[in-house]
């Protein structure tokens, strides 16, 4: 295979599902943990790894039929590959910081940042406003979940303390 | 049978009724309007409000919330591409691109009455048919189940898009990531690498979220547009002209989602993309949906909010839940003292109907608050894009978050919002995946039944006893061919 197929996003993508597909075939029995079994019978019908045989399988095939047939008609191009990779990655990396923060820095402090941060990011140089919505709009959502519907969000216990004295 | 439905008309003709409903239709939009908060959430956390209350009073009240917030659910998923329930994802694909063109204004009205519409004919059907329904239902097993969710399958994927490979692809994958987890027959392990996170399976939210909302933000991000691209005005109202010509597709959705509120375990999304599917496929131009075609937004909705009413016909006369909403429902019938099943007709005759006509007289509530709300929630498409996209992340951390309190949730959104990026640059629809994974642990479990019963002897068991069912899988593939040729025709 030519590298300029393979370096097109859906052949890279088929040949990762393929590989992907085809190793947990092979190894399925290290991934499926045994079935239970009561004095040597198998207590379900099927095996647990019955089903992902066929769904691994298939999908093993399937990614080698869109491979052979996309070798086939291949036409070499200049296709762009993914535009804007470099600020994708910056704005996937604010986003797994936020997921690993929200919860030791809790919901309104983590949200603040965030919200700064790629308000920013994507263009806004006011300061003014960004500081309004970074304080805002966490102390909103949060009291909203909190109070009124009555679900959790994770918030340092200083912060809920003086969020209670304040409400009452 | 017509005593029953004078006395419980009657018994539904209450202003504490009428306004704990009103009450409830806007607790469940406003919380169906919220990115990430779902209607079984509103449900769940409000179903205790419901112990309290008559029962005229207090299952209203939930039902208020689930008509709303199926509805609600399709506010974000237009304006923002953010389905704030699975039954709107097939709203997004079109209603966000009406958005993008300015006419925010025209899909919402669009969703609004067709759901309206779906609504109330499902529920008048659901007043007619209870009993006949009941009893066809009542023949289902594993076998009929199995067929049923293996020809949904087939079908949108037959009709998800013209490379079919791609689209069975992309339902296999999902279908793999339903397995991740703890298998729904044995119980043990599949897939977890030994992450304990992994042992509950993969949830659904972060997955929606991931794949649907974060890409439309990510684009917006790496090509760098500037504002009022991902915002838009509100656009002009839907006329009267577009309403009619939409109108035999939302009778279509209508029939479609009432069909599948009947059988247990499909729900509302089956419902909106099978719905979505059959309008792109009898549509003289296929090629416009996707792109922002109305009739996509009228098809999805009709659809989705057609499975409310026929989803209590096999939960009053067997007692088992459509799906997880239901599920929810069975328990406020059960506090109340109203055990559903066949003996609960006999019992409770009255009650039932009174419940069943509540819920029409909800529908008309329902477009009132629907059409005085719109204009409030749409607000949401005036913010510039610096102030939406750190918004709409914050929502959907939250909305992830407060699902199940685990922190896991918000790296798999990282993750799946990664995922669909990727997808979108392969040109991989990420529906059929989504599809795939919600129906994969059904489709499971009635195959594992289904071989149990058969002792082995599958295809015997399926031609000798099971030929309804039979029929059903042989059809499924013919029938996907022809809409599959049908579709590419159409869009070559």
């Amino acid at each position: 295979m030519n590298s300029s197929f393979i370096r097109k996003p859906e052949n890279m993508f088929a040949l990762v599902c393929l590989v992907f597909s085809t190793l947990g075939f092979v190894f399925m029995g290290a991934l499926v943990a045994k079935p239970k079994v009561l004095f040597g019978q198998s207590l379900t019908a099927i095996t647990p790894s019955i089903f992902p045989s066929i769904i691994l399988g298939l999908l093993a095939l399937l990614c080698l039929a869109h491979l052979i047939i996309a070798k086939r008609n291949f036409v070499p191009s200049n296709e762009q590959g993914i535009i804007g990779i470099g600020r994708g990655a910056v704005f996937f990396s604010i986003m797994t910081v936020y997921g690993l923060v929200l919860v030791p820095l809790g919901f309104i402090i983590s949200s603040s940042i965030t919200i700064a941060v790629l308000s920013w990011y994507t263009g806004n140089r006011s300061k003014l406003q960004i500081a309004l919505i970074a304080i805002l709009a966490p102390i909103f959502l949060y009291l909203s979940a909190t109070r009124l519907l009555a679900v959790y969000l994770p918030e340092l216990d200083v912060i809920e303390l003086a969020i209670s004295r304040l409400l009452g | 049978m017509f005593d029953l439905f004078t006395e419980g008309f009657a018994m539904a003709m209450r202003v504490d009724t009428f306004l704990i409903m009103a009450v409830g239709l806007f607790c469940g939009m406003l919380v169906g309007a919220l990115p990430g908060f779902t209607t079984l959430m509103a449900m769940a956390i409000l179903l205790p409000i419901s112990f309290f209350l008559e029962p005229l009073v207090g299952i209203p009240f939930l039902l208020g919330i689930y008509k709303g917030g199926i509805f609600g659910g399709s506010i974000p998923a237009i304006l923002v591409s953010m389905p704030g329930t699975g039954a709107a994802v097939a709203t997004s694909r079109d209603g966000y691109q009406l958005t993008q063109q300015g006419k925010s204004r025209k899909a919402l009205d669009m969703a609004l009455f067709s759901s309206v519409f779906g609504d109330t004919a499902s529920d008048i059907f659901t007043m007619l048919m209870i009993f006949p329904i009941a009893l066809l239902v009542m023949q289902f097993g594993p076998p009929e189940v199995f067929s049923v969710l293996l020809m949904s399958l087939i079908i949108i994927a037959a009709t998800s898009g013209s490379n079919i490979i791609k689209t069975f692809i992309m339902m296999m994958l999902g279908l793999w990531l339903a397995q991740i987890g703890t298998d729904p027959l044995g119980g043990v392990e599949r897939f977890t690498f030994g992450l304990f996170d992994l042992r509950s399976g993969i949830p659904l939210l972060p997955m929606l979220i991931g794949v649907f909302a974060i890409p439309e933000v990510a684009k917006v991000v790496m090509e760098n547009t500037k504002a009022r691209q991902l915002a838009s005005v509100m656009g002009e109202r839907l006329s009267f002209a577009e309403f009619r010509r939409c109108f035999k597709t939302i009778c279509r959705s209508t029939v479609i989602g009432t069909g599948i509120g009947t059988i247990p375990g499909l729900g509302q999304v089956v419902a909106a993309m099978m719905g979505y599917s059959a309008a792109k496929n009898a549509s003289d131009t296929p090629e416009n949906f996707g792109k922002g075609e109305i009739e996509g937004v009228a098809a999805a909705e009709a659809a989705n909010n057609a499975v409310n009413g026929p989803t209590m016909v096999p939960l009053l006369t067997l007692g088992i839940p459509g799906d997880n909403v239901t599920a929810i429902l069975l328990g406020a019938f059960v506090a109340q003292g109203l055990r559903p099943g066949p003996q609960l007709f006999e019992e409770q005759g009255a009650t039932v109907f009174a419940i069943l006509i509540a819920m029409v007289f909800a529908n008309l509530m329902f477009l009132i608050i629907g059409y005085l709300s719109i204009p409030v929630f749409s607000r949401l498409v005036t913010i510039k894009v610096s102030v939406l996209i750190p918004l709409v992340i914050m929502f959907a951390f939250a909305g992830t978050y407060v699902f199940r309190s685990d922190s896991i949730d918000l790296l798999m959104l990282v993750i799946f919002g990664i995922f669909g990026i990727l997808a979108k640059s392969a040109k991989f629809d990420v529906m059929p995946m989504v599809m795939g994974f919600i129906l994969g642990p059904p489709l499971e479990y009635a195959f594992g039944q289904t071989v149990a019963l058969s002792n082995g002897n599958f295809v015997g068991f399926f031609l000798t006893e099971r030929w309804g069912a039979m029929m059903v899988l042989i059809m499924s593939p013919l029938i996907g061919y022809y809409l599959w040729q049908r579709l590419r025709k159409s869009t070559a």
